[in-house]
């Protein structure tokens, strides 16, 4: 038995001890008993962590880290790594509130870095261990949500445009405009997101979707309560085979998923980045603050900046890396993609989600109103 | 006579309406596990990618690797705990009984997400970190109520004077309890554990909140697949426990029938 196990078991007589009462010496027997039958099935269940290696805890969305590119970085470094996965944003911020997650390396969204800082769940970045960064596309650092990367580095990035089936709809679609088409009435799926569907509404007024004049957003909430009678579904997770069963002909939604909906059957399903903008969302490497091993997140994100890592993650996962250097090593499909990979000039006036502080509450009301109507 | 009939009919009708609704669902995944379109809900095609693609998908075993040690770890100590209570409950002599079994039944009646923050809250106060260990203490906890209630069911008709008697002729307490008490009320103890193992290989928000490093279970791994996209392959995984389950259960009940009554 190693010292990490050892280490916990230790740790875990302790507490049960401390509950009072006859249960203590019987749980902790019991405790003696499940650890003797159950530790060699550890064993033979995590072969990799019996090693007296340094350990590397990375917590990201699923699929989202090819297992090739893992091996890569234990084979090079002999760090041994674990991946977990969440749902959402808000888990990664409760798991890494409670202080006792023991994770290394995380991977929030854009929008959830300012409240990460504020609450000191992240910590500064030393960019002298992270030579690699020069490989990353300038236009993709130094954003609002953490100005100089002072805790986060880009990890992959997309947007959230229009997937639509091309069979129904016939007329050219390159503007936000036939989401409020009374035409496709009931056919029409929207975000399950408060925050990307007023940005719909905001960018159709000529506005930033960061805009905190209340009487702006009241206009954008307008808009968008005259749509609810033409929406068949708001809806964040299954947008993607809602549009690919033919219930509704127009889905908003993000790019990772309707791209694979139209290379499935480009015949018929199209995803196109309105004209008048609309978001960008990006996920980053961070490293939480209670980090036990921040030495190996530092090599794993220098790792990962590498041409060949980062072209391998793109070549798994389909979505697009703000790696420059990594481009070559690409599959040529990926990057020629315009869904996945689009122009500088498709992405005019496209943004990333900023966090509007106490304009959020305000939103939040507005989109009750809409939604309860 | 033709009343009987027309009521059998509606009988029936009405069995068979119950028995579709609760295994098509059931089916229905099962077979699209086989369906060769990676999106839809339409049949496009028989295929084993599935199965093959989930032996090659390490993040997935190791998260249904997770989850059976889990449930084990879980089924065998909450079992053994359970049944203790339920045994000490018993005594007529138990003192403070109403309240030990009603503060027994509150992990029941208390919302699962409600006890996940709790022992979470608790984990962080003891600076205890999160790991598979904590989330198989969860389970444990949440686990120990549901052995105690369906083995104090049981205990409930079993006659006090087989242990006395048993006791009388010469057994000790430990002899009386195997030869006499477990065996009569085994059918209890494992219904029991076999509903330990399925809460626990099936929680997700009680263990959302206590996973760590290297604790996703398999509930956790496919809420999170859900944001990039589910494939069939959950399908084909989810098959593959409920056959394991469905065998689990097959085996109790032979053990059980198998089992010769003693005289």
């Amino acid at each position: 038995m190693n010292a990490e196990k050892q280490r916990s078991r230790e740790n875990a007589e302790r507490v049960i001890s401390s509950i009072s009462g006859h249960f203590s010496s019987c749980l902790s027997l019991l405790l003696r008993f499940s650890a003797f039958i159950f530790l060699p099935f550890l064993a033979v269940g995590c072969a990799k962590k019996s090693e007296p290696a340094p350990k590397l805890n990375i917590y990201t969305w699923s699929e989202y880290l090819p297992d090739s590119v893992v091996k890569d970085f234990e084979q090079r470094t002999g760090i041994a790594v674990t991946v977990d996965t969440y749902d959402s944003n808000e888990t990664l911020q409760a798991k890494l509130a409670s202080g006792v997650a023991g994770y290394d390396l995380v991977c929030p969204s854009d929008y959830i870095i300012q409240p990460f800082i504020r609450q000191q769940l992240i910590m500064p970045l030393d960019k002298s261990r992270l030579p690699n960064l020069a490989n990353v596309d300038p236009n993709f650092l130094n954003q609002r949500f953490d100005p100089g990367n002072q805790y986060s580095i880009p990890y992959l990035w997309g947007t959230t445009g229009l997937g639509y089936n091309k069979k129904v709809i016939t007329d050219p679609v390159d503007s936000w405009d036939i989401l409020f088409d009374p035409k496709y009435s009931g056919r029409i799926l929207m975000l399950d997101d408060m925050r990307e569907c007023f940005a719909v509404a905001l960018k159709r007024l000529g506005k930033s979707i960061n805009e905190t004049d209340p009487a702006v957003l009241r206009q954008a909430a307008d808009m968008l309560r005259v749509q609810h009678a033409l929406v068949r579904a708001y809806d964040s997770e299954n947008y993607d085979k809602t549009l690919e069963s033919g219930d509704v002909v127009l889905a908003h939604g993000w790019n990772g998923q309707l791209a694979k909906v139209v290379s499935e059957k480009p015949d018929t399903f199209a995803y196109v980045l309105p004209k008048e903008g609309g978001t960008i969302w990006m996920d980053n490497l961070c490293i939480p603050a209670t980090a036990k091993n921040p030495a190996a997140a530092y090599q794993f994100m220098n790792f990962i900046m590498e041409p060949q890592p980062n072209a391998a993650i793109v070549n798994g996962v389909s979505y697009a890396s703000p790696n420059t250097a990594a481009k070559p090593y690409i599959d040529p499909k990926i990057l020629g993609d315009r869904n996945i990979y689009p122009t500088a000039d498709m992405l005019k006036g496209w943004e990333f989600l900023d966090d509007v502080g106490k304009t959020s509450r305000q939103i939040n009301d507005l989109w009750t109103e809409i939604k309860g109507q | 006579m033709t009343g009987t009939s027309r009521y059998s009919i509606w009988l029936t009708a009405h069995a068979v309406a119950v028995y579709l609704f609760l295994y098509v669902p059931i089916l229905l995944l099962v077979g699209l596990s086989f369906n060769r379109s990676p999106l839809s809900a339409i049949w496009t095609g028989f295929t084993f990618d599935w199965y093959a693609k989930l032996f090659s998908d390490s993040e997935m075993i190791a998260a249904a690797q997770r989850s059976l040690f889990v449930a084990a770890a879980a089924t065998v100590s909450a079992t053994i705990l359970g049944t203790a209570a339920a045994m000490g409950l018993a005594r007529p002599a138990a003192p403070a009984k109403q309240t030990t079994a009603g503060l027994l039944y509150l992990p029941i009646v208390i919302p699962e997400i409600v006890l996940g923050c709790a022992l979470l809250t608790f984990f962080s106060v003891t600076r205890w970190e999160l790991s598979i260990w904590t989330v198989t203490l969860a389970h444990i906890t949440f686990s120990v109520s549901y052995v105690a209630v369906v083995v104090r069911a049981r205990l409930a008709g079993f006659d006090q004077s087989l242990k006395e008697a048993a006791m009388d002729l010469g057994a000790g307490p430990w002899g009386a309890f195997c030869r006499v008490t477990l065996p009569l009320i085994l059918p209890g103890v494992i219904a029991a554990a076999l509903l330990v193992f399925t809460v626990s290989i099936d929680d997700y928000v009680i263990t959302s909140f206590v996973a760590g490093a290297d604790s996703t279970t398999l509930p956790l791994k496919i809420a999170s697949m859900v944001k990039t996209g589910l494939t069939p392959e959950v399908n084909a995984v989810s098959t593959l426990l409920l056959g394991l389950t469905m065998m689990l259960v097959l085996t109790a009940q032979r053990l059980l029938r198998g089992r010769p009554v003693r005289k």
